[in-house]
């Protein structure tokens, strides 16, 4: 009961932060984004077809109606139809999420599981050879450019200079084994860019634990190294950790799967949200911005509750 | 110093690397802890009585920290030899410690019944359940009302002096030979201290075990100790049965810790006497004694060579010119 009035709380109170990312995202698009007129109509275009079109398109309506439009629109969760290809947008984002759900997903879980587990071995022999091993590789991990290292997994793991074991582009999945073989160089280029950052940051939290005062009383009980670390010490250490995880998910569903999906020809929705852009699409623009905020606030609520797992000090009053 | 010592640490020495140079924390310390006794250790705060604890308990952080020489044994073993495997199932069963900060020195994320349980099943073949009763049965022991009610809760539902409770009630949950106590009331307040310390002795008495009582606080040493050691600058330098010490301290600086505490009635509207003077760094310590710059009797002989620990009566002290009060 506590937690559904917290919950219901939070999401009345993320409504302001909904009302101002969409705004401003909106004037960015009216005002500075592509117009779309031009490009639909052929060349030398008469006065009369130029309005026509500009009418239907929305675009000689006030700014303000027009963006009252937006909201109900997203408060309905019904986007109209795409100004580019006249497809239904919530067809096209119901196409599209799940691949772009299914193509970083893999990667995501990977890169913070490793980045933990990598950072306990660090931790557990900081200062001997392994945790400076891990530590260096991580630096060289966060050095490399995430297009480099998709080139670089490319030429290795799927062209006729390496490997040549996966396809390099394309989504053609009807199968599990299909999807192992195409999500598996897209998700090693994200984990080795991931886990140096990952691991660094995840790394810190830990040691940092490491020196707590109930960590030496744990050791004068005769709590084992290992035990210290996994039960402990990784408790204590997950807020950190949950918060890390938590707000790289809506980047890492929009923004991150962009490039992988450019470079992999997959047809995601990091896709079809940068070709709306600079084609000026706003109906997909609107859809996108607008469900990236919501998936925001409802992320902040999520990660209030898993708080108050793993810490029974955090009160959701 | 007889042979059959439940603990007898000789001349212990530790150092610590740090960013300035090395550091003697512990310099050449000797003494016994016999079985059942009360054992206090007094000295201001960095003159390694802390350090000692945790040199017997193994848990010096390593590096900085260095043992130098010495040697640690508990009935005969040598601890400083065991290895790391046989020194953690030492610890909790056989010496078990206390700590200075109630507040911080559990771990705030596991129930005080999960981190009883876990040091219980760790020390002892139990299942689940019985350890959950042996638990219950040590709050109780230490005078935690409603015990089971208060196995499910947090430490931070606790206040400071329940929160001690049960770290008490933790470490003797094993029967130790031996506590080690360090500063156990100084992050309560009065009335609480009183009764944690009766706790202690109590228990002591039921459990007939050895308690090493580190404190900078002489009272509380005078109402639960029968031994007392001395420590400053990282060396020990008297070590006399509790009464001998107060009736007749024979260490200038045991006189000077002994006279500046304050008597409500005799001293009121007088300044306490303080001892004069600062601690001098432990980096760049005095060739001689290294009180000799605080003391009012030091001469030629304190600054120039250091005073061995001589047996003087039932005391043992470090100084070349020990004996009564000069005042």
């Amino acid at each position: 009961m506590e937690l559904l009035q917290y919950a219901i709380r939070k999401l009345v109170s993320g409504i302001p932060l909904i009302l101002g990312v969409t705004f401003i995202s909106f004037v960015l698009m009216v005002y500075f984004g592509p117009d779309k007129t031009y490009e639909l109509l052929g060349k030398n275009p008469t006065q009369e077809q130029i309005e026509q079109v500009r009418h239907q398109l929305g675009y000689d309506r006030p700014f303000l109606v027009r963006y009252g439009d937006y909201l109900r629109e997203l408060t309905t969760l019904d986007f109209g139809h795409s100004d580019s290809t006249g497809e239904r947008v919530n067809g096209l984002l119901g196409r599209t999420i799940p691949i772009s759900l299914a193509l970083t997903a893999p990667g995501f879980v990977l890169g913070n599981l490793l980045g933990v587990l990598l950072a306990l071995v660090a931790a557990y022999h900081r200062g001997g050879w392994i945790d400076k091993l891990i530590m260096g590789g991580a630096v060289v991990g966060m050095s490399i450019s995430f297009l480099i290292a998709i080139i670089a997994f490319q030429l290795l793991f799927s062209s006729s200079y390496g490997l040549n074991m996966f396809p390099v582009r394309g989504w053609d999945v009807y199968s599990l084994s299909d999807y192992v073989r195409y999500v598996t160089v897209p998700t090693l280029a994200t984990v080795f860019v991931a886990l140096g950052y990952n691991t660094r940051f995840y790394r810190a939290v830990i040691v940092e634990e490491m020196t707590r005062d109930h960590v030496r009383t744990a050791r004068a009980f005769g709590t084992p190294p290992w035990k210290l670390l996994y039960k402990n010490i990784l408790k204590n250490s997950l807020i950190p950790i949950i918060t890390r995880i938590m707000f790289s998910i809506p980047l890492v569903v929009i923004s991150g799967s962009l490039l992988i999906e450019s470079y992999f020809g997959i047809p995601g929705v990091g896709k079809v949200t940068y070709d709306a852009i600079t084609t000026g699409d706003q109906p997909v623009l609107k859809a996108v911005v607008g469900l990236t905020a919501v998936l925001f606030v409802l992320t902040l609520l999520l990660t209030d509750i898993l708080y108050k797992v793993v810490d029974p000090r955090v009160s959701l009053k | 110093m007889t042979s059959e010592a439940l603990l007898s640490v000789r001349n212990l020495s530790i150092e610590f690397s740090t960013e300035r140079g090395v550091v003697r924390a512990v310099d050449d310390v000797s003494f016994d802890v016999e079985h059942g006794e009360t054992l206090g250790i007094v000295g201001e705060s960095g003159c390694g009585k802390t350090v000692t604890a945790l040199a017997v308990m193994q848990l010096i952080p390593m590096p900085p920290g260095r043992i130098v020489s010495g040697s640690i044994r508990l009935n005969g073993q040598d601890l400083l030899a065991l290895p790391e495997r046989q020194m953690r199932n030492i610890r909790g069963r056989d010496i078990s410690m206390i700590f200075q900060e109630p507040m911080t020195a559990l771990n705030p994320v596991f129930t005080i019944g999960n981190q009883m349980v876990d040091v219980i099943r760790r020390h002892q073949p139990m299942d689940r359940a019985s350890a959950r009763r042996r638990a219950i049965e040590m709050l109780e022991k230490v005078g935690i009302p409603i015990p089971d009610k208060r196995l499910n809760e947090y430490p931070h539902q606790l206040s400071g002096g329940m929160r001690q409770r049960v770290m008490i009630a933790m470490a003797l949950s094993c029967g130790p030979k031996l506590l080690i106590a360090d500063e156990p009331t100084t992050a309560l307040d009065v009335t609480t201290q009183a009764q944690v310390m009766e706790q202690i002795v109590s228990l002591q008495e039921d459990y007939g075990m050895a308690v090493m009582l580190i404190t900078h606080d002489l009272g509380v040493i005078a109402e639960s100790c029968r031994r007392a050691l001395v420590m400053y600058c990282g060396q020990l330098i008297e070590d006399a049965p509790t009464e001998r010490l107060y009736e007749r301290p024979q260490h200038p600086y045991t006189q000077g810790l002994l006279r500046s505490i304050p008597r409500i009635r005799r001293q009121r509207l007088e300044t306490l006497p303080v001892i004069e003077g600062t601690v001098p760094d432990l980096l760049h310590l005095p060739p001689g004694c290294r009180f000799a710059d605080r003391c009012p009797r030091a001469a030629d002989e304190c600054r120039a060579h250091q005073p061995p620990l001589i047996d003087r009566e039932l005391t043992r002290v470090a100084c070349f010119y020990p004996g009564a009060r000069d005042d």
